[in-house]
């Protein structure tokens, strides 16, 4: 009797998660184009159109990198953490307690100079993201309670907190009954660069760099694999695997925190349901995708925020923006199972 | 002796290159109790695994009551009576007792339980009420629990491996008492695996011995034999071969004076009164068989175990309430019996495993860059002939012995003063085992002070200078190797003290 087994491969072509991506990417292209076709729409078509859409212009192009930003921040948060080996579904809650975070500093204090208010408030978004995430790592840390579960949740508890901010005591008076609070004002959104593309974007630059830093070369990110590895290893080593847990935790959280931050002051200057439009949701596919590395993190999440805007702009030629959202959901299954072959391989087996 | 109950004739197992079982005959007669003996890895757990119908044998046949059976699966081994009792309980920690009792559908008790229940809680001294959850109930409990699912489900022939290994000495005598019952009463075939003469003893009235995957001795009645027949034939005979220890012993370099530790979960002292010291350029050796308050005490010595009584000193310096980190700047290396999981981190790299000793000292930080590290690794490799291709490959991905060089390197780096070797060569090829004899010794030559925790007999006669024996967390003698009988060794790690 012959049967198959699995066998985990020795060595691993380091760029294995690149060609996944690519292939998982060509998969989903694949998807979305049997999709078109069954709506009668011409995939080449519509997918120059988003490609010129998105990516065509200075303009278009700051939108796209614009959209990517929050994507990337929160996404390089779940990298983070996912160091220790655990998972972040929170970051959409930790963008919204960002963006909380910075308006509730803004109507309280008032700073003259307009540069040193906008650090002070985003700041304070990465303060309200690592706050946000503060008791699920404390469960984590003390019992043990599975961070998916407490992450997830939150994300309902600060999502209804929003619902009754802007319903209620900030609610703004001019806002014609739709529920929002009151703009920032001018003094604080963060200005462009070029065309539309937001200083967000700079930050973003720089902490990719930070994350990709703190992860591979730096000391804490050592700990954080060790401690990841094996709890046992780290004891051995006189790494205190919980306290890194918890910090690294609190560091991601902080980073989704910084991205509802930006997206505030450079983006909707109002708090609002509308803050974040699954952002939270769709870095963990941006993360999951690129194997957890900042880099790849930023180069994806690039891409997926020229995705969401190439998708939302043909709906003039009457295609549905939701085929944006099936490539990318496509490209993570796709991707995730090249990876598996990347990482295994099938192999005969005699019996026994 | 009457007819043979159950009967196995030439069963012969192997695993890959590895022959667990050896053409074994093994017989168990109605209603007595049986002592299996023989070190580990001796085949104790395979034969009773190929009974309960776990594994399949290669070769040879099974009789119960005269008829061949083929066991094909634990199911059909309960169908024939015959159960076990596996050293990690098997319960449904949330379910009731009762529940457990009657999960299995050949469970026979369905309609008069309670009765039955009242009956065999009697036998076992067991004071619960039938609807208390499982995971409420102590170790020695759940262990009566455990004896009595058999009970329930109509076996006939119930294996118990090493049942005493979780009970305080209260509970064990209980336990023989309860047994003894069942064997007379019941007309129960009990088999007893151990590694404690005293429960051979005490416990079973016929008692047969394996070593290297044989059956040694058969049918031996317990009553006739001495401790000393019975050791021999567990160890066999040893190849003591030895290295020159005439090196030069320095002063003092580990002080472990009066360590006592109780563990916290289940409330069972582990350690007892320990007290030794090891000097510069010595090996002391301390022999036992596992499970024997080993692990405990190198983790106290290490400074993972952080809750215990007694002193720690190392060159001097009392360490016993410091931590891991200020014992390694002490210059104390620890290579833990359990390579991958506590040596190693499993899912992490080559070259982050290397560094989990030094990455903390300067020449490797405060950032970790990829050349310091690269460089550090490769030294490793070349100085300990380690084969590791990738560096970034994952730490699994390297054979045994590979590992093992790997952590002993790591450990062995920077000549440490004191080191702490548990297990070092178990489960390793001889080539590998040479290796890590010669790196041991080299390091003692260079002056380390060597604790080395071994349950190879032919390992500890070969390296170290004196030799400790611990026996249920108590060190019960103490050798010279040069003028030690090896017999006297095995017995002391088989609890006789004459």
């Amino acid at each position: 009797m012959n049967k198959y087994i699995l066998t985990k491969r020795q060595v691993v072509n380091e760029l294995s998660t690149f060609y996944s991506f690519l292939l998982g990417f060509l998969i989903a292209l694949m998807i979305g184009s049997i999709i078109l076709l069954i709506q009668d729409k011409n995939p080449f078509d519509t997918f120059s159109l988003m490609f010129k859409l998105s990516i065509g212009s200075v303009n278009s192009l700051s939108s796209s990198l614009n959209k990517a930003t929050p994507l990337i921040l929160a996404g390089l948060g779940i990298a983070i953490i996912n160091t220790v080996k655990l998972w972040n579904i929170g970051a959409e809650g930790q963008i919204f307690m960002g963006a909380i975070a910075v308006n509730l500093i803004y109507i309280n204090f008032q700073l003259t100079n307009s540069t040193s208010f906008i650090f002070v408030l985003l700041v304070s978004a990465f303060i309200g993201g690592a706050f946000c995430i503060l008791i699920p790592a404390i469960t984590k840390v003390l019992f043990g309670v599975n961070e998916i579960i407490t992450t997830l949740l939150t994300n309902y508890i600060v999502i209804g907190l929003t619902i009754y901010l802007v319903n209620g005591p900030w609610k703004d008076p001019g806002s014609l009954n739709f529920p929002a609070a009151a703009y920032v004002g001018k003094e604080v959104y963060l200005p462009t660069i070029f065309g539309k593309l937001s200083y967000g974007f700079l930050i973003c630059i720089l902490f990719t760099v930070f994350a990709h830093y703190l992860k591979n070369s730096s000391v804490f990110g050592y700990e954080m694999r060790i401690a990841g590895g094996s709890e046992m290893t780290a004891i051995y080593a006189g790494i205190n695997a919980k306290q890194k847990a918890f910090f690294a935790m609190l560091i991601g959280g902080g980073f989704a925190g910084l991205a509802g931050g930006v997206e505030l002051l450079s983006q909707t200057h109002r708090v609002s349901t509308g803050i974040s439009q699954g952002f939270g949701y769709t870095a963990i596919i941006v993360a999951a995708i690129t194997g957890m590395r900042p880099i790849g993190i930023f180069l994806v999440g690039s891409l997926f925020g020229a995705l969401s805007i190439g998708g939302s702009v043909i709906q003039t030629i009457g295609v549905s923006t939701y085929i944006a959202d099936i490539i990318q959901a496509s490209t993570l299954f796709g991707a995730l199972v090249i990876q598996f072959f990347f990482n295994y391989k099938l192999k005969r087996a005699d019996d026994g | 002796m009457n007819n043979k109950f159950l009967e196995t004739r030439n069963v012969t197992k192997t695993f890959g290159k590895l022959k667990a079982l050896d053409d074994v005959n093994f017989n168990l007669y109605q209603g007595k109790i049986h002592g299996l003996l023989g070190e580990n890895g001796a085949g104790k757990s395979s034969l009773m695994n190929i009974l309960s119908g776990i594994y399949q044998p290669d070769k040879g046949s099974i009789y119960l009551d005269g008829e061949k059976q083929k066991i094909l699966n634990p199911d059909f081994a309960s169908k024939l009576g015959i159960g076990m009792v596996h050293q990690e309980f098997r319960l449904v920690e949330s379910f009731s007792i009762k529940d457990n009792l009657t999960l299995s559908k050949s469970n026979i008790y369905k309609n008069d339980f309670l009765k039955s229940f009242k009956k065999y809680s009697e036998i076992f001294a067991l004071n619960v009420n039938e609807n208390e959850i499982i995971s409420n109930l102590s170790v020695g409990e759940k262990q009566k629990i455990e004896i009595m699912k058999l009970i329930f489900n109509d076996s006939r022939i119930m294996l118990l491996d090493e049942p005493t290994a979780v009970l305080t000495p209260q509970e064990t005598s209980q336990l023989k008492n309860s047994l003894v019952t069942l064997a007379q009463e019941d007309m129960k075939t009990m088999v007893l695996i151990t590694h404690k003469l005293k429960e051979i003893k005490e416990f079973t009235e016929i008692v047969s011995v394996m070593k290297n995957g044989k059956m040694v001795a058969q049918d031996l009645p317990t009553k006739d034999v001495t401790d000393n027949q019975l050791i021999e034939l567990m160890m066999g005979t040893v190849k003591t071969s030895t290295v020159n220890k005439d090196n030069e012993v320095g002063k003092i370099k580990l002080n472990v004076e009066n360590i006592n530790y109780t563990d916290s979960v289940n409330n069972i002292k582990k350690l007892e009164d320990i007290n030794f010291q090891v000097k510069a350029g010595e090996i002391l050796g301390l022999a036992g068989v596992s499970g024997n308050g080993q692990v405990e005490l190198a983790n106290i010595i290490s400074g993972i175990e952080r809750i215990y009584e007694g002193k720690i000193i190392i060159d001097n310096t009392d360490v016993s309430s410091k931590g891991v980190r200020s014992r390694k700047k002490l210059n104390l290396s620890y290579i833990p019996e359990n390579r991958l999981g506590v040596g190693l981190a499993p899912g992490v790299s080559v070259i982050d495993n290397s560094i989990v000793k030094d990455y903390f000292h300067t020449k490797l930080g405060p950032h970790l860059s990829r050349n310091k590290t690269s460089n550090y690794l490769e030294s490793l490799i070349k100085q300990f002939s380690i084969k590791a291709p990738n560096p970034k490959a994952e730490i699994s991905t390297l054979s045994g012995g590979n590992m093992q060089k790997l952590l002993m390197g790591r450990e062995l780096v920077g000549d440490p003063d004191v080191i702490i070797a548990s297990q070092p060569t178990r489960g390793l090829d001889v080539n590998a085992v040479d290796a890590i004899h010669n790196l041991l010794i080299d390091q003692r030559n260079k002056g380390s002070a060597i604790f080395l925790i071994s349950e190879d007999l032919d390992e500890l006669f070969k390296l170290s200078h004196r030799l400790l024996v611990i026996f249920e967390g108590k060190i019960v003698k103490s050798f010279n190797t040069v003028d030690a009988d090896i017999n006297d060794v095995g017995l002391a790690m088989a609890g006789v003290n004459e």
